[in-house]
């Protein structure tokens, strides 16, 4: 009997391990670490955020349903992992502490004979002066990262629209807090569902909505922009966005790291170097992601963390991480297997991985400061790939250690994104975008290394629709209801 | 060597502005021909996709006739927002109104692909705007606004900037006219139909008397329609002379009508 052992109940580590379970059967145990009980479907965080939906629509328990599925549930967070054991255990193990109320702080081994690292990111606030310390959300501004943020969110949100309704002009800030952030769609989604909302409050007219970000054009959403097909020639998402931001009124600053943020004013370095203020009455910034902070160690006791780990904190998986300068990146370069290059029973999907290199084209400021999107691995990319690592993981348990790893690189992906940039049956707006591949193929797509052809990008009524399709069908996925198999990432 | 420059309506390149990753021979050349087909043109600038190429290279005339080459450019950092009336080569002879950003950041990379940026503000500023838009594929119809872009596409359509200051309308007061005509008309048919349900003579007379005045006025507001129309057409210059066969249309009908309701009135009452 094999030990699979997931970290994240994730998109990509829910994924994974409802999969495995499903292809394994009972001969076989799946367990669960993860330090929530919840699982939530993050894409409609916005919603909360904006007052459209309730925390419990985008969240449930997770016991419940991997109960069902015969899947094991801890919850607690991994610490360390020990691939090769320790002096006193033999197998391979995690180190975790409880979050569950009951144990809150106890810690114990979870053995493995395979590991599926699917933590996700670490909300690094703290790499922002005053966005936080740490993973916590700091007191200036807010966040749509997770629910409880999202909450918080539009108390906040309904505060200023109170102070607008009573005629305080307020000023509304919404992007990225940092200049290595990944996630500038979230930050698309909210700015348009926050300018929306003040629509109907009738209070449009007392806010002034900016949007900040470290993209170095806007559209480029951390995959170097989109080229849409539409009769018959390509245009960029830039001029897509940039109409957009025009149509509602939203004025923009972008190539800006944020570096420092305090009650009412943030501090930011440009692209050329100069450095600039702005006042807000309202800000949500997204903060950069970091590896969760789990360390490694061999047998003996010595850190290899930096074997297992890159700098940032992500797993090392099957990518080349020696890419080096932005003329020498190449689809290749991008992971397909997902596999820890030194112990193969390991594997890291979703966010946790370590991606070799970003997808935007890398830029930085005079003063050596990088300001650029780094790699988004949105809810589609992260469940094929969780999906395409238990696949493995199940061949290899039930095949023999020499079974073919399945794969599934970004390089050879496609992917869909529903923004939303306003909620309502009939009032609702929302972009549509796929991309393929996610990570441009400059050999085989030569010029914007995409398939125009199976790159677009329409914004209506429709696709409202659908974003709100998708989150009841996405829920009925992960709650593992009838015909959940169905269902595609 | 001088190129021919993509002009309307040939579509931007669907291959259009990739970043320049490695500065190759074939960056060089471009930028040369670049620089050639502007001083065949007198230009004063050009995107690398305006003489047919996909790579994301602008090339700049300036004032003291030196080239200035940007490979890459971003604009990031906008102030102020200024209208203007903006000509291209991609379409010769035209010209539009267009809102722009008055102040702008450029950060570009010269051949090394070392870094730069300049600060740009008044024609230089709407120039870069507009040549990075080429290198997104863009040309400045998607920046115009509704109206702005209604205007555009008809002088596209016409080819020419002059004798188009304004569109054709598609309401004009006139149509007030042919409204209270058709409110007339309906009511003489109204008055029409009640005729079959009286039987007293003198109130059938009445009623005949009251649709001869009004056949009278529907007759007269016909003719001012017709000669009104014709001058309130004349008074865009956007408007072509089809509009004389629309109006000599709505007379007929409207005569039509009227005639014929006014010929079952008579047959019915006497």
């Amino acid at each position: 009997m094999a030990k699979l052992v997931i970290l994240g109940g994730g998109v990509s580590g829910h994924t994974a391990a409802t999969f495995a379970a499903k292809w394994l059967g009972s001969g076989h145990e799946v367990i669960v670490v993860t330090p929530n009980s919840k699982w939530n479907w993050i894409p409609s965080n916005i919603w909360v955020g904006v007052g459209q939906m309730s925390k419990e629509e985008v969240t449930f328990d997770l016991a419940p349903v991997y109960k069902k599925a015969g899947i094991t549930f801890i919850q607690a967070k991994a610490t360390e992992i020990h691939p090769e054991g320790s002096d006193t255990i033999e197998k391979a193990f995690v180190r975790v502490e409880s979050t569950d109320p009951d144990s809150a702080g106890e810690v114990s081994n979870v053995e493995y004979d395979y590991l599926v690292n699917a933590t996700g990111p670490k909300l690094n606030f703290g790499a922002t002066e005053g966005l936080g310390v740490g993973t916590e959300l700091g007191e200036h501004t807010v966040s749509v990262c997770t629910a409880d943020h999202a909450v918080h969110a539009n108390e906040k949100l309904n505060e200023a629209i109170e102070k607008m309704k009573a005629g305080t002009r307020q000023r509304i800030l919404v992007g990225t807090g940092h200049g290595m952030c990944t996630c500038q769609g979230a930050a698309f989604e909210y700015i348009f569902n926050i300018e929306h909302e003040l629509n109907k409050a009738g209070v449009r007219d007392m806010a002034d909505i900016k949007w900040i970000s470290n993209e170095s054009f806007l559209g480029d959403f951390g995959v170097g922009g989109l080229h849409m097909k539409s009769m018959g020639f390509a245009v960029s998402s830039k001029i897509f966005a940039e109409s957009l931001f025009t149509e509602r009124g939203v004025p923009w600053i972008i190539g800006a790291h944020v570096n420092k943020v305090e009650s009412g004013k943030i501090h930011y370095e440009l692209l050329d170097g100069e450095m600039g203020e702005e006042e807000f009455d309202f800000a949500m910034l997204i903060p950069p992601f970091a590896g969760v902070g789990l360390k490694a160690f061999a047998k003996d006791g010595s850190d290899i963390t930096d074997t297992v780990f890159a700098p940032n904190g992500f797993m090392k998986v099957d990518a080349n991480y020696g890419a080096g300068a932005y003329e020498n990146w190449k689809a290749s370069d991008w992971p397909s297997t997902y596999q820890n290059p030194t112990y193969g029973n390991m594997f890291a999907c979703g966010i946790a991985f370590a991606p070799p290199h970003p997808i935007s084209k890398p830029m930085a400021s005079p003063n050596g400061t990088p300001i650029g999107p780094t790699p988004p691995r949105t809810g589609m990319p992260s469940g094929i790939i969780g999906k395409a690592v238990a696949h493995s993981i199940c061949d290899r348990i039930t095949k023999g250690e020499d079974a073919p790893l399945h794969e599934a690189s970004m390089a050879h992906m496609g992917a869909a994104c529903v923004a939303s940039a306003g909620k309502g049956i009939f009032t609702g707006t929302a972009a549509a975008m796929t991309i393929y591949p996610v990570v441009p193929d400059f050999d085989k797509y030569p010029g914007t290394g995409r398939d125009v052809d199976y790159t677009f990008g329409e914004i209506g009524l429709a696709g409202h629709w659908i974003k709100h399709i998708l989150h009841h069908l996405f829920i009925w996925k992960a709650k593992l209801k009838p015909g959940w198999t169905l269902i595609p990432e | 060597m001088i190129k021919e420059i993509v002009r309307y309506p040939t579509p931007p390149s669907v291959e259009y502005s990739t970043d320049v990753r490695i500065f190759t021979d074939e960056i060089s050349s471009l930028i040369d021909n670049l620089k050639d087909t502007i001083e065949a043109n007198s230009l004063d600038a050009l995107a690398a996709f305006q003489i047919g190429s996909m790579y994301n290279v602008i090339v700049i005339k300036q004032e003291d006739g030196s080239f200035l080459e940007l490979i890459n450019p971003r604009m990031f950092n906008t102030q102020g927002s200024v209208t203007t009336t903006e000509k291209t080569a991609y379409f010769p002879g035209l010209s539009a109104k267009i809102t722009r950003h008055e102040k702008i950041s450029v950060v570009y990379e010269d051949r090394e692909l070392k870094q730069h940026s300049l600060k740009a503000d008044g024609a230089l500023s709407i120039l870069l705007q507009r040549k990075i838009d080429y290198t997104f594929g863009s040309s400045f119809i998607n920046k115009l606004s509704p109206e702005e872009k209604k205007l555009f596409e008809t002088k596209l359509e016409f080819g020419s900037d002059v004798a188009i200051s304004e569109v054709c309308p598609t309401t004009f007061k006139r149509d007030y006219i042919v409204k209270f005509i058709n409110l007339l008309l309906a009511g003489m048919f109204l008055l029409f139909i009640a005729s079959f349900f009286i039987e007293e003579t003198m109130t059938l007379d009445t009623i005949w008397q009251y649709q001869l005045y009004a056949s009278f006025l529907a007759l007269g507001l016909n003719i001012i329609y017709f000669f009104y129309a014709q001058y309130e057409g004349k008074l865009y210059s956007g408007c072509t002379s089809c509009q004389i066969g629309n109006i000599i249309g709505t007379v007929f009908i409207s005569l039509t009508k009227l005639t014929l309701i006014m010929v079952l009135s008579y047959l019915l009452i006497h």
